[in-house]
């Protein structure tokens, strides 16, 4: 792992030189540096200032690039450490407490750099007893908890791009319908197969047209064979997945030849009632009233599944989490593994999932409709490549390529 | 200027000084009695300053600070023998009506034994002694850009060792005694360099006081002084090298209250020289 430090130089830097030497001496160390800020005297009596971000192999290095860069006087910024307030209340910060993005974090605390354990946005910064640093999102804080507060002593580290033929590099993150979309596919299983290879997990975020589209078989084929590991969707793609295997149809829509029978539109409902008399998804599948599909490939292969509730939804299914900050909770109690995250035609889980993932996480999300992508984007989660197209499509070709 | 009353090779803080080598003290007060008669003659007048028993250095005037436009900044000496000399020389400014103003804490500077006017600006020594950090403070003291050049030889450890200024065009410039940077630095501010040999620049040929077209020298070989002849300069030679044990010359021993830098903005280096890499 490469160390950085921000130096600065001020003076006559341009006129004298010192500034080319600077550079110049970071080169020849074998280092590399950044320009974070120059500012050029406008006469030869104004002082120039320019602050480097100066990058060497290890710490070792950078310590004696630091030395060395000291002679021309170019000084260590003086990073402080990080400042920390208790919280006063449960479930309130600080005011001016550190806000956080999903990128890799570090914390600087009695002169080091601390790696922040769990990147996720839109979270605080708690420092544990053992020195640890951890996201906490608002609602998790306790009175007395230390959090981090202003900008000093934290500094974010900007992601590289996956090198290599990775998706990542072949879209370039466009997001258009204008692309190639088997050869994608194809790149996007074998970034799957790596990241199983290495133990990474592979989380699937679903939303209803997966069961709409006919891909719910794929789905349940890919956790069948223990390929998605995880599995967040809500209350509706629960409930179509297991109607269209108990009754043969989604959202009374028969899968097979299409015509809505008399009655269907409320077939869902009296699945959802018919799995709230039995207590939850696991009990209907150990009694038999449900026997197939992906709800019921979950129970059997023990792969965990979080469902997220709505105001809209219908009954719900008894393992719908109705409290909204507590199935944002089982989801982050998911993510530690999560290597790859596929977001398959779903707009509100997808996004409630980009909000709790690390930006290092490979996700890919895929939609017929262009704005969801862009959205996702939108909200904060750079790191998703998307790939506009018919999920049923996607998941048909992804599962070829995988079983 | 200050007597040499206390004057010694007491200590070694640079490759001159041995402890060994014994000074002659009575050789050194008549050489340091011909410098202030040879300047005086020149049309110099000498301020005196007061020597103190266990400072032998502070007779090396030329550290005991930098002047400009009637301000005074302060020396903060590298070594801890040196450092007792500064209330001694913030008192004589003081008591002499200059406007006395500090470098912030941690920068090291000596004086003008580091620091020398050069047309607008200043060149300013750093490495064996002074800090590189201390000239973005310093120019904003002196109200003059103060350009760093980097010292590269040991033996040439302050930079009145290695430069000289003659006039607004002319100076005795030791170029390898700073590395390229520095070099590229003084070629394009100085119009019409003496470039000193190694031998000349060992025999303290830069360490010279100038006064009107006199330069006061410690030694003078033929090709400088040719030059020097050619452009106008008559050279008074004053043997100080009792003070050559210390590693100090004439110049060393002296310190200018008269610099003046031209206020306001002067021109920039070339282009080609500032973005030379």
């Amino acid at each position: 792992m490469t160390a950085s430090e921000v130096v600065e130089v001020d003076g006559h830097i341009i006129d004298s030189l010192i500034l080319a030497k600077v550079l110049d001496v970071i080169l020849d160390a074998g280092g590399d540096y950044r320009i974070l800020e120059v500012d050029i005297g406008r006469t030869s009596v104004d002082p120039s200032r320019a602050r480097l971000e100066v990058t060497a192999l290890d710490e070792d290095a950078l310590a004696a690039l630091l030395a060395e860069l000291q002679i021309h006087g170019a000084n260590r910024v003086d990073q402080a450490d990080a400042a920390v307030e208790p919280a006063e209340v449960d479930g309130v910060l600080p005011a001016g407490f550190y806000a956080t993005t999903n990128l890799p974090t570090q914390v600087r605390r009695g002169g080091h750099w601390v790696d922040v354990d769990n990147p996720e946005m839109d979270c605080a910064l708690v420092i544990l007893p053992d020195g640890r640093v951890r996201t906490a999102p608002m609602h998790r804080v306790r009175a007395g908890d230390p959090v981090v507060v202003g900008r000093t002593g934290v500094r974010v580290q900007a992601l590289e791009r996956p090198r290599g033929a990775t998706p990542f590099e072949f879209m370039n993150s466009e997001v258009s319908s204008e692309k190639p979309k088997e050869q994608l596919v194809a790149r996007v299983a074998d970034r799957i197969k790596a990241a199983k290879a290495t133990g990474g997990k592979v989380l699937a975020v679903c939303g209803p047209a997966v069961v709409h589209t006919g891909a719910a078989p794929d789905v349940a084929a890919l956790v069948r064979a223990g390929i998605i590991d995880v599995l967040f969707a809500g209350n509706g793609f629960a409930t179509h997945d297991i109607e269209s295997n108990v009754l043969g149809t989604s959202l009374g829509v028969p899968l097979g030849d299409g015509l809505p029978p008399e009655g269907g539109h409320s077939n869902h409902l009296r699945v959802i009632n018919e799995v709230r008399r039995r207590g939850s998804i696991a009990a209907a599948v150990r009694d038999g009233y449900i026997a197939g599909g992906v709800m019921y490939e979950c129970v059997q292969h023990g792969v965990p599944f979080v469902l997220g509730g709505s105001v809209r939804d219908d009954g719900p299914l008894p393992d719908v989490f109705t409290d909204v900050v507590e199935a944002a909770d089982a989801m982050r109690a998911q993510l530690p593994g999560v290597a790859v995250a596929l977001m398959l035609a779903s707009t509100l889980h997808a996004i409630a999932t980009g909000n709790v993932l690390p930006a290092g996480v490979e996700t890919y999300c895929v939609d017929i409709n262009q704005a969801v992508v862009t959205k996702l984007a939108d909200r904060g989660s750079h790191q998703a490549l998307g790939i506009v197209t018919d999920v049923g499509l996607f998941l048909s070709t992804l599962a070829a390529h995988l079983l | 200027m200050c007597p040499p009353e206390h004057f010694g090779v007491l200590y070694e803080i640079n490759p001159w000084m041995h402890r060994e080598v014994t000074v002659d003290l009575d050789r050194a007060r008549e050489q340091w009695g011909d410098l202030v008669a040879t300047l005086v003659e020149a049309g110099a007048e000498v301020e005196l300053l007061e020597p103190q028993p266990g400072l032998p250095d502070l007779v090396f005037t030329a550290n005991a600070g930098t002047v400009n436009r009637g301000r005074y900044v302060p020396s903060r000496f590298r070594h801890p023998y040196r450092q007792p000399e500064v209330a001694f020389d913030v008192a004589w400014f003081d008591g002499h009506g200059y406007d006395v103003v500090e470098l912030p804490e941690g920068v090291g500077h000596e004086g003008a034994g580091d620091a020398l006017p050069f047309g607008h600006a200043f060149l300013s020594g750093y490495k064996s002694r002074s800090d590189a950090a201390a000239h973005g403070p310093l120019s904003t003291l002196l109200g003059a850009p103060v350009r760093p050049i980097e010292l590269v030889d040991d033996r040439l450890y302050h930079l009145d060792l290695t430069f000289c200024p003659l006039d607004d065009r002319r100076a005795m410039v030791a170029p390898h005694a700073w590395d390229r940077y520095g070099c590229k630095v003084v070629e394009a501010l100085v119009p019409e360099p003496l470039v000193l040999s190694d031998d000349e620049m060992l025999a303290f040929c830069a360490n010279s006081v100038v006064v009107g077209s006199t330069v006061v020298m410690a030694s003078c070989p033929p090709p400088v002084g040719r030059q020097l002849e050619a452009w106008g300069f008559d050279v008074a030679v004053v043997g100080v090298d009792e003070f050559q044990k210390a590693g100090g010359g004439c110049r060393c021993l002296t310190l200018a209250l008269d610099v003046a830098t031209p206020a306001g903005a002067g021109p920039r280096p070339s282009t080609e020289t500032a973005a030379a890499r």
